[in-house]
């Protein structure tokens, strides 16, 4: 038996967008302000995602400016409107669409004072990249002075909008109900080396294809999937936060392993748009739904690579050893976790250098 | 204790600063300095958060006595470009878009930029092992790689400076790679974060924590805590004016232990002092009388009638059950022509965002208690903690500082509690920044689950019933257990049409760390036993794992679990993208790794040995001959 096996396995999986089984909701206020810029103020944002920057392309677009003009106030309970929590997948959609029907609005009044303005109809006004104008006119004017126009007679253009997600309960008995209203799906492939010798596994390829709905920024759904994929793959093969009668074991990153740049695998990601139709945007979410399928696919892989099939997350090496004994007891692979010291020695590395 | 001076050129510019003596490098920098951009993960050497450079060498300043850096030059994130401007890698991470939360990130351009001084000319594989010191949890690496070659080939002059450029847009933002906002701030080391923010006449707090696992608290005595020079009060449970509990379903957790302990590391008491040394000492003078209870570690014992009893309005140690009954699930065996049946565990996950928790609260003039913390849920924070503290709720703030990554983590309130009331009983500003050991004991983890799974088919693939059944830990809270086990069902039998299913979800009180919200909320831990059990099956009956799952794979109109029915279903693209994007062979799963001639395609990395790297690896012939 050669000691290093190679393997492949997938995994397919589901995931519902926003908060679970109850109705969800986020509340934003926008303004198109001087110089033609904007400000959008909402209860909640950041945690790493990218958000800010997926709230400022969308209030950009519907604003007619530029992402880069767009000021966002946010995560203060007493200075924005009430959009929630940060977490279950919900924040373009949710989040994002009350922002993209605030933005809407503060455009339709400024649209409104320009027709007026110009005499046209409101539905020949088009606005985008800091320009506003009439279709099938010459009235044209960069939205600094459309701002200041709609101001002069007297009118601020501010817009504000709640966004609902109708989420129903389960029913207690038989769990029926619908949890939410919009669902994505993905697919994974991963390809892995195992070491028969060490029982080490390394995923050498990840192929990702995802669900989200519309992609507002390609780039940042990637770096969801990336990081969803790390975090799987953490889960799958190292990550155990161990405790003995209730007293941590594993309490600092010596002891509670997680990926670092060598564990790292190829990534391949396949962005799938399947538009959402009940809302605004069309967009759905990807920031849990990445994660889920890379385990399965990493231990189908690995039953692929030989013939040991793990029931019990993380596939460390020792339980790699352990079943690859059980499976055949006469041949005893080498006994020899190199893990740790591994890990250890590439987390001084960059010190030492 | 006489302080210590320290003399030497930091950033270009020699300055020279008093210190303690017991002061490590990146406390001189951060506290005497203000030069925050140098985080603070682990205090251990093992994230790489605090990556400096000492006389041109990269080192990591939480190991580093301030007292080794006399005479020396120091370069810190702040330094690397002028005020304003940015180094090209850091471009880079800005348009590759290298950054998320952005707390590793002061510490990666570092590494990375030692990298590329050291070597330019490395390859990836040398690049890779030179950022093996540092730990990031959000990006998965890989645009941190992509952002590190791109300033290779710039500064080669291989690539032009343009390719840093925000590319053009078209006729939509929608759909454009618009370069992050927020990365110039976190490339440079600007953006401040809790542990970063400094208020004028701000106290330390330090917290008591449980040593141990269930117990009864006879009695706490503050006095001598209280009496110490430079204390400004000790918290314990009786400061809590409100109803005392939070949690995200059941409010059932005190802000501080209240007459008992239900795991390790929960908070007891709490101090607020001048400074954090003083604050520690004035922890050990608190005096609690404990006595021991018999503990509950595992999940399967707590339900049995004998268990010991974590929480008096839970008796049977059930925090949530979750049933979900489709069909008739004895009538779909019978119709199955195979039945599999088989147990699936996995463990408690650490969410180990580099930042570990922490936050400031003060009151304001108006008599309003704020909190500033990278709280991923100020909105119910907010409604908890006015109850708690009995005040209306527009006189309680929060305010969500830079969250330095949550996945979940930072839902619950598990501190926001104790710095108001520091903050009440003192008004003056509260500070409390966790170290990396506090953040493992007292966060929630991700469930872990034993599932009990049976599924039944007809040979030709077809699903016919599932039966799944899984019990988690939820340790000594509640937190998010409810919601955890209802998204597990919901989600548990993955997206394929079954027309019976008995699905129960149940997550029990130990005292062990609790269980929380941890990114998929339970969704991971479920379906990793469904398409373990679908590749099971697959093999079985001699079928492609692509295929099985077609033939049962929800689609437009389909009825799920919860006898929803679907508007909008998507599987079948997903399906078909990862297969062709993969180069799929088809076949069953008969562990047919050694004949398969799918690998090794450009598409994946080399694999690697520490040390001593297969260099030649695409090209082994073991492997690679198969990939014409
Ligand atoms: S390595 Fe210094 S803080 Fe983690
Ligand atoms: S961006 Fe690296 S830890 Fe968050």
């Amino acid at each position: 038996m050669s000691r290093i096996k190679r393997g492949r396995g997938m995994a397919a999986s589901w995931y519902g967008i926003a908060r679970t089984a109850t109705i969800d909701r986020a509340g934003a206020w926008a303004e198109l302000d001087d110089g033609g810029t904007g400000k959008v103020v909402t209860g909640v944002t950041e945690i790493g995602e990218g958000i800010l920057t997926v709230l400022a392309q969308i209030a950009a677009d519907e604003m007619g400016i530029k992402p880069e003009d767009v000021t966002i106030g946010d995560n203060d309970t007493a200075r924005s409107p009430e959009a929630a929590h940060a977490g279950a997948t919900r924040q373009t959609y949710m989040i994002g669409n009350s922002v993209a029907l605030a933005a809407r609005e503060a455009l339709k009044v400024l649209h409104e004072e320009l027709a007026d303005h110009w005499d046209v109809a409101t539905s020949d006004l088009r606005a985008f990249d800091g320009q506003v104008w009439a279709e099938g006119t010459n009235h044209r004017m960069s939205m600094d002075e459309a701002v200041a126009t709609c101001k002069a007679r007297g009118v601020v253009p501010v817009g504000s909008a709640s966004f609902t997600a109708h989420g129903t309960g389960l029913d207690p008995v038989n769990g029926s109900g619908s949890p939410w209203q919009a669902y994505v799906f993905g697919t994974q492939v991963a390809e892995v080396e195992v070491d028969t010798w060490t029982g080490e596994v390394q995923v050498l390829g990840i192929w990702a294809a995802h669900d989200v709905g519309r992609a507002i920024n390609p780039r940042g759904v990637e770096g969801q999937i990336e990081g969803g994929v790390v975090q799987g793959l953490g889960q799958a093969l190292m990550e155990e936060y161990i405790t003995d009668k209730g007293h941590a074991i594993t309490h600092g990153f010596a002891k509670y392993i997680l990926p670092t740049s060598l564990d790292i695998p190829q990534i391949n990601s396949i962005i799938v748009e399947d538009p959402d139709p009940k809302s605004p945007l069309r967009a759905k979410g990807i920031g849990e739904p990445s994660l889920v399928p890379t385990a399965p696919a990493i231990m189908n892989a690995i039953y692929d690579a030989i013939g040991v099939r793990i029931k019990t997350l993380p596939a460390t090496p020792e339980r790699i050893l352990k079943a690859l004994r059980e499976r055949n007891p006469k041949q005893t692979p080498v006994a020899r976790d190199n893990r740790p010291q591994r890990t250890n020695t590439a987390r001084h590395s960059a010190a030492t250098i | 204790m006489p302080k210590l001076t320290i003399t030497a050129n930091v950033n270009g510019r020699k300055i020279s600063r008093e210190t303690q003596p017991f002061s490590r490098l990146l406390d001189f920098l951060r506290e005497d300095l203000n030069l925050t951009g140098a985080k603070e993960g682990c205090g251990a050497g093992e994230c790489g958060t605090c990556s400096v450079f000492v006389d041109g060498t990269l080192v990591k300043s939480c190991l580093m006595p301030a007292a080794k850096a006399q005479g020396t030059r120091i370069e810190t994130i702040e330094g690397l470009a002028k005020p304003g401007s940015l180094t090209v890698l850091q471009k880079a991470f800005h348009k590759t878009g290298a950054s998320q939360c952005g707390y590793c990130i002061p510490g990666m351009v570092m590494a990375a930029t030692s990298a590329l001084r050291e070597n330019p000319n490395a390859d990836i594989e040398e690049i890779k092992e030179r950022l093996g010191g540092n730990i990031c949890r959000c990006t998965g690496y890989t645009k941190i790689f992509e952002a590190v070659e791109m300033t290779k080939a710039i500064l080669a002059g291989d690539s032009p400076e343009s390719v840093l450029e925000e590319d053009k847009v078209g006729d939509s933002y929608i759909g454009a790679n618009v370069r992050r906002l927020d990365a110039p701030s976190k490339v440079s080391g600007r953006l401040k974060y809790a542990a970063d923010i400094k208020m004028y006449d701000m106290l330390q707090m330090q917290v008591l924590r449980s040593p141990f696992a269930h117990a009864t608290i006879r009695s706490i005595d503050t006095h001598e805590a209280e009496a110490m020079d430079g204390v400004a009060c000790v918290i314990t449970a009786d400061d809590v004016p409100g109803n005392d509990g939070f949690g995200v379903f059941v409010h059932d957790q005190p802000i501080m232990a209240r007459g008992k302990v239900r795991h390790v590391g929960e908070a007891v008491a709490a101090v607020a002092a001048e400074d954090v040394l003083t604050a520690r000492r004035a922890l050990s003078k608190i005096k609690v009388e404990y006595e021991a209870l018999p503990g509950l570690y595992d999940p399967s014992e707590a339900m049995k009638p004998d268990a010991p009893i974590i929480h008096d309005y839970a008796p049977d140690n059930l925090i949530k059950h979750i049933p979900i009954r489709k069909g008739d699930i004895e009538k779909g065996f019978a119709e199955a022509d195979i039945i599999l049946e088989d147990d699936f565990s996995t463990q408690q996950v650490e969410h180990a965002y580099l930042e570990p928790e922490a936050g400031i609260a003060y009151v304001d003039p108006d008599d309003v208690v704020v909190v500033i913390s990278p709280s991923q849920n100020i909105t119910h924070h907010r409604h908890m903690l006015a109850e708690i503290i009995a005040k209306p709720i527009n006189k309680v703030r929060f305010i969500m500082s830079p969250v330095g990554g949550g996945f979940g983590g930072k839902e619950d309130m598990i501190y926001q509690g104790m710095l108001a009331l520091g903050a009440m009983k003192t008004h003056r500003p509260v500070q409390l920044n966790f170290t990396r050991e506090e953040s493992l004991i007292a966060s929630a983890k991700r469930h872990p689950a034993r599932i009990h799974y049976k599924m039944g088919l007809k040979l030709d693939g077809r699903l016919t019933a599932i039966s799944f059944d899984m019990l988690s830990d939820g340790g000594a809270y509640g937190m998010s257990s409810e919601g955890v086990m209802r998204k597990a069902a919901i989600l548990s039998c993955g997206p394929y049409k079954v027309d019976n299913v008995n699905i129960d979800t149940r997550a029990v009180y130990t005292n062990n760390t609790p269980s929380g919200a941890f990114r998929t909320f339970g969704g991971m831990q479920a379906q990793f036993a469904t398409e373990s059990m679908m590749d099971m099956a697959a093999e079985t009956l001699g079928m492609d794992p692509f295929a099985i799952r077609r033939i049962n794979m929800m689609t437009i109109g389909a009825t799920t679990h919860t006898q929803q029915t679907l508007e909008t279903a998507s599987l079948d693209r997903v399906l078909a993208a990862a297969e062709t994007a993969s180069r799929w062979e088809k076949g069953a799963p008969t562990v047919r790794g050694s004949e398969r001639r799918d690998l090794c395609g450009p598409d994946t990395r080399q694999s690697c040995t520490l040390g001593a790297r297969i260099k030649t690896n695409h090209n082994n012939p073991r492997f690679c001959a198969q990939v014409a």
